[in-house]
């Protein structure tokens, strides 16, 4: 089967039901049919991305490279439009659609309460995230990744604010938005840049030639810019803790595995690029290292699991943005796909346990561990994945961060990056001890187990979270990376040692014994609103002032200079009028006067033109 | 000789009464005075030899139209048989105008070739009546229409509705 | 006589005519100056026609006398529904047309 029609069948399946449950009122608002046809989309892109995947595998060089020209100009194209699978693209590709199957079925479950019409409504975003980050995925130049990337901004603000009812909710999708809006100016700037600079939206290396170091510069710098949005790396960071307004799942998908993990593709994808801007590779290495220390350390005093869990987002892209900064593109890449697989079970679980207990707050989950077990079970794979102890994914792909980090010499990153895996050990593990062995809460009384629909998918997330890092050497081999061989180095122990003392620190901390936050209680409340709300304020200040200033102006101008232009035009045609009209007196003989000098005027006009 | 006296007095009489007509403020006298001025414009017919003409001119108009315009102005009450002067600023105006008009025309006609007298005058009631009949058969077949349609119209428009 | 003569006489007439377009307040009044301007369009049409020797112009005169007969016949008819209305000859009274 030609694998550029499994392509397209796993790009358009799911557009085709977005499409049709968009159009289609009365289909979309039976609810669960419209479900499970959305469902059913995300099986078959998942089954064709992995045999894409396995295809790939036995190639070369790229699966698919077809395009379609898209905007005609002069006889030629200015750009095409197409599919694009590659080493990189096939795994990012099978990344994307599995965990999108996965928290699909999660949400037949999870979101089981809706009504008929919320449900389909939920299930047409979804499929509508899946198409679009897919065409981003697929991109075959930067422009078609522009609209895949605009339309996952779409779905992300869909989604986040998908409880529109809830002010917080309408609110904080309104901030992602409007912060990745703000980011994106620099994605489209860079591709201004881009174009006029070379004359194709392409990245490969006669592109990189044709830019140059500073054209190289500025696009790299521009198309960072947007990443700092989108990855929500500091200090554009601020909307991702709002968006854990959504749907559990939706954070899962988007603002954990995907959608935010689009940023570090965009590098990874346009790497040609940067390796020519290392001026832009430093910035990313240090402001990588500086969001992983960042986020980490507030990650440590959130009791809300869904913020514990979006600033360990947070922090994660950070070492992948850092890793990408060292000019190396395997460690970048490979966090970002074991980290799609434990993130995403992390959140799955979490949507777990507020489901079982009905409130976001970890002092709400105390003793779950007797409760729930088999999701306790997956929520430590999830959490040991993360916190990088050995044989799980987490530990191979942050290996090969540190130790590329190492190689480049910069040395206080690797001490900032070594830092923050201890912190995250700590934080997960008091995670960890605060909701599954804490004392139980009365709402924790009446928790019971997930039904089968919400715990198969977090199991096969717990299998990719433990298996896929040991896919490194093929994802090396694919992308066309020098290949990669693991192997223990001093790195490596010393990341596992303050990994296994960040967890022996969370034990003894938050032991049964000591069950209240006792130790960091007192910098707790100066510490988080120093570090959190600065940022914050900060943007809401700008917006204020700039942005709802330049709103102002623009309404008076049009108010008073472009509605007066036209009232003023109206009044003196009034004005005329009134003036024309004294003309007429309804006097017959005044009539016959201006007839007559008419006739005069004539003759006169006659004779002397002739 | 003949000629030039019988012209000179035709036309004094013609603009002296056309004057008379328009000033006079009463009605009836205005409408006679117009009398006047039609029979002197068929006496100029006349010494232009179109015989026929000017004894349609005076059947027609002195004959038909003043009658009629007698009859419209003894229809109304004695009080409304007169015109009220207007005013000097309206009159000087008007008179300025009709200079212009008059001025106009005359400068025409200074300035073309007008053509001089043909010795014999070649147009008869026959030949009229040929060239209605001929040419112009379409226009005198309209004029008939266009009569009959006057009529009508008159007629409506004056008749005595029933309260 | 020379042509230029009954021209120049039938342009008197005409302004005359005009002037008293211009002047009279009286609806009849009105309609007399019509009278004169079309006698004065007559008298240029005959002596064109003596002069050039052309049938045409007689003809025409007779339509334009028919003509005017009858639009004169018309006019003092509404005249008349005029004063039925008003109880006025005047032509201001009739200004409802005014703006």
């Amino acid at each position: 089967m030609n694998p550029l029609y499994l392509a397209l069948a796993a790009l358009f399946g799911p557009l085709l039901v977005a499409v049709l449950l968009g159009v289609v009122s009365p289909l979309r608002h039976t609810g669960k049919p419209a479900a499970w046809l959305s469902v059913f989309a995300a099986v078959v892109s998942a089954v064709l991305s992995v045999v894409l995947l396995i295809e790939q595998l036995s190639m070369g060089g790229a699966l698919v490279d077809s395009q379609v020209s898209w905007l005609p100009v002069g006889g030629q194209s200015l750009v095409n439009l197409g599919v694009h699978i590659d080493g990189i693209s096939a795994p990012m590709l099978v990344v994307v659609t599995v965990v999108a199957l996965c928290v699909q079925v999660y949400s037949l479950g999870y979101m089981a309460d809706e009504d008929g019409p919320g449900l389909g409504r939920y299930f047409t975003y979804h499929s509508l995230f899946i198409f679009s980050m897919a065409a981003l995925v697929v991109a075959p130049n930067a422009l078609q990744l522009f609209l895949g990337w605009e339309l996952v901004g779409l779905a992300s603000y869909l989604l986040i604010g998908f409880y529109w009812t809830k002010p917080s909710a309408a609110q904080a999708a309104l901030k992602a938005f409007w912060v990745t809006k703000f980011a994106d100016m620099g994605l489209l700037i860079g591709l201004i840049v881009l174009y006029t600079t070379s004359g194709t939206f392409g990245w490969d290396a006669a592109t990189v030639t044709a830019l140059g170091t500073t054209g190289a510069t500025w696009v790299a710098g521009m198309f960072f810019v947007a990443v700092v949005g989108k990855s929500a790396q500091f200090p554009l960071h601020i909307w991702l803790p709002d968006a854990m307004e959504g749907p559990t799942p939706v954070s899962a998908l988007l603002h954990a595995a995907t959608m935010v993990a689009a940023g570090v593709f965009l590098i990874v994808r346009a790497f040609p690029i940067f390796e020519a801007a290392p001026d832009i590779l430093t910035i990313m290495a240090w402001l990588g290292s500086f969001t992983a220390l960042f986020a980490a350390s507030i990650a440590m005093i959130q009791t809300d699991i869904k913020k514990v869990l979006a600033y360990s987002t947070c922090s994660q892209l950070g070492y992948m943005v850092a890793a990408l900064g060292t000019g190396a593109m395997m460690g970048g890449f490979f966090h970002l796909v074991t980290h799609a697989f434990f993130k995403a079970l992390l959140f799955l679980v979490a949507g777990s346990f507020i489901h079982a207990v009905h409130s976001n707050d970890v002092k709400d989950m105390g003793g779950l561990w007797s409760k729930m077990k088999p999701s306790s079970v997956l929520f430590i794979i999830g959490s040991a994945a993360l916190a990088g102890i050995p044989g799980l994914a987490g530990f191979f792909s942050k290996d090969v961060i540190l130790e590329e980090v190492y190689e480049s010499d910069r040395l206080v990153l690797w001490a900032v990056l070594l830092l923050t895996a201890g912190m995250t050990a700590f934080y997960m593990t008091r995670i960890v001890m605060l909701a599954l062995f804490g004392a139980r809460s009365e709402k924790a009384e009446h928790a019971h187990e997930s039904p089968l629909v919400m715990l198969a998918p977090m199991a096969l997330l717990a299998v990719g979270a433990i298996g896929v890092g040991y896919g490194g050497g093929t994802i090396a081999e694919m992308a066309g990376i020098e290949a990669y061989q693991f192997h223990m180095s001093m790195t490596g122990y010393i990341a596992t040692g303050l990994g296994l003392g960040g967890i022996g620190l969370g034990v003894w901390a938050y032991s049964p014994a000591r069950r209240s936050t006792g130790v960091f209680s007192a910098m707790a409340p100066a510490v988080r609103f120093i570090r959190a709300s600065a940022v914050d304020e900060t943007a809401r200040w700008l917006y204020e002032q700039f942005l709802l200033g330049l709103a102002n102006t623009a309404g008076w101008v049009d108010r008073y200079i472009i509605d007066g232009l036209m009232n003023f035009v109206a009044w003196a045609t009034i004005m005329a009028g009134r003036g024309l009209r004294r003309g007429q007196t309804g006097v017959v003989s005044d009539y016959v006067y201006a007839v007559i000098v008419g006739l005069i005027m004539i003759v006169v006009v006659k004779a002397v033109i002739g | 000789m003949g000629a030039f006296i019988a012209f000179a007095v035709i036309a004094a009489a013609l603009l002296a009464s056309a004057f008379m007509a328009v000033s006079t403020k009463n009605l009836v006298r205005s409408v006679l005075w117009l009398a006047l001025t039609l029979f002197c414009t068929g006496a100029l017919y006349v010494t232009l030899e179109a015989d026929f003409l000017a004894s349609m001119q005076v059947i027609l108009y002195t004959g038909g139209v003043i009658t009629l315009m007698l009859f419209t102005v003894m229809l109304t009450d004695e009080i409304h048989r007169v015109d009220r002067a207007s005013t000097s600023g309206r009159r000087m105006a008007g008179g300025l105008l009709a200079a212009c008009v008059f001025g106009a025309i005359s400068a025409v006609v200074w300035v073309s070739d007008l053509p001089a007298l043909p010795e014999t005058n070649t147009i008869t009631a026959k030949t009229i009546g040929r060239s209605f009949m001929t040419e112009h058969l379409l226009a005198f077949e309209a004029l008939s229409m266009l009569l009959l349609a006057a009529i009508i119209g008159a007629i409506v428009l004056a008749r005595r509705r029933d309260p | 006589m020379p042509l230029s003569a009954y021209i120049l006489l039938s342009a008197a007439l005409f302004s005359l005519g005009v002037y008293g377009a211009l002047t009279r307040r009286n609806a009849i009044g009105l309609l007399v100056s019509v009278e004169l301007m079309a006698n004065a369009a007559n008298i240029n049409l005959v002596a064109f026609s003596r002069y050039l020797g052309a049938a045409e112009g007689q003809a025409l005169t007779l339509f334009t006398i028919a003509l005017t007969v009858a639009e004169a016949v018309v006019g003092l008819s509404l005249v008349l529904l005029l004063y039925r209305s008003r109880k006025s000859l005047q032509v201001e009274d009739a200004a409802e047309m005014k703006g």
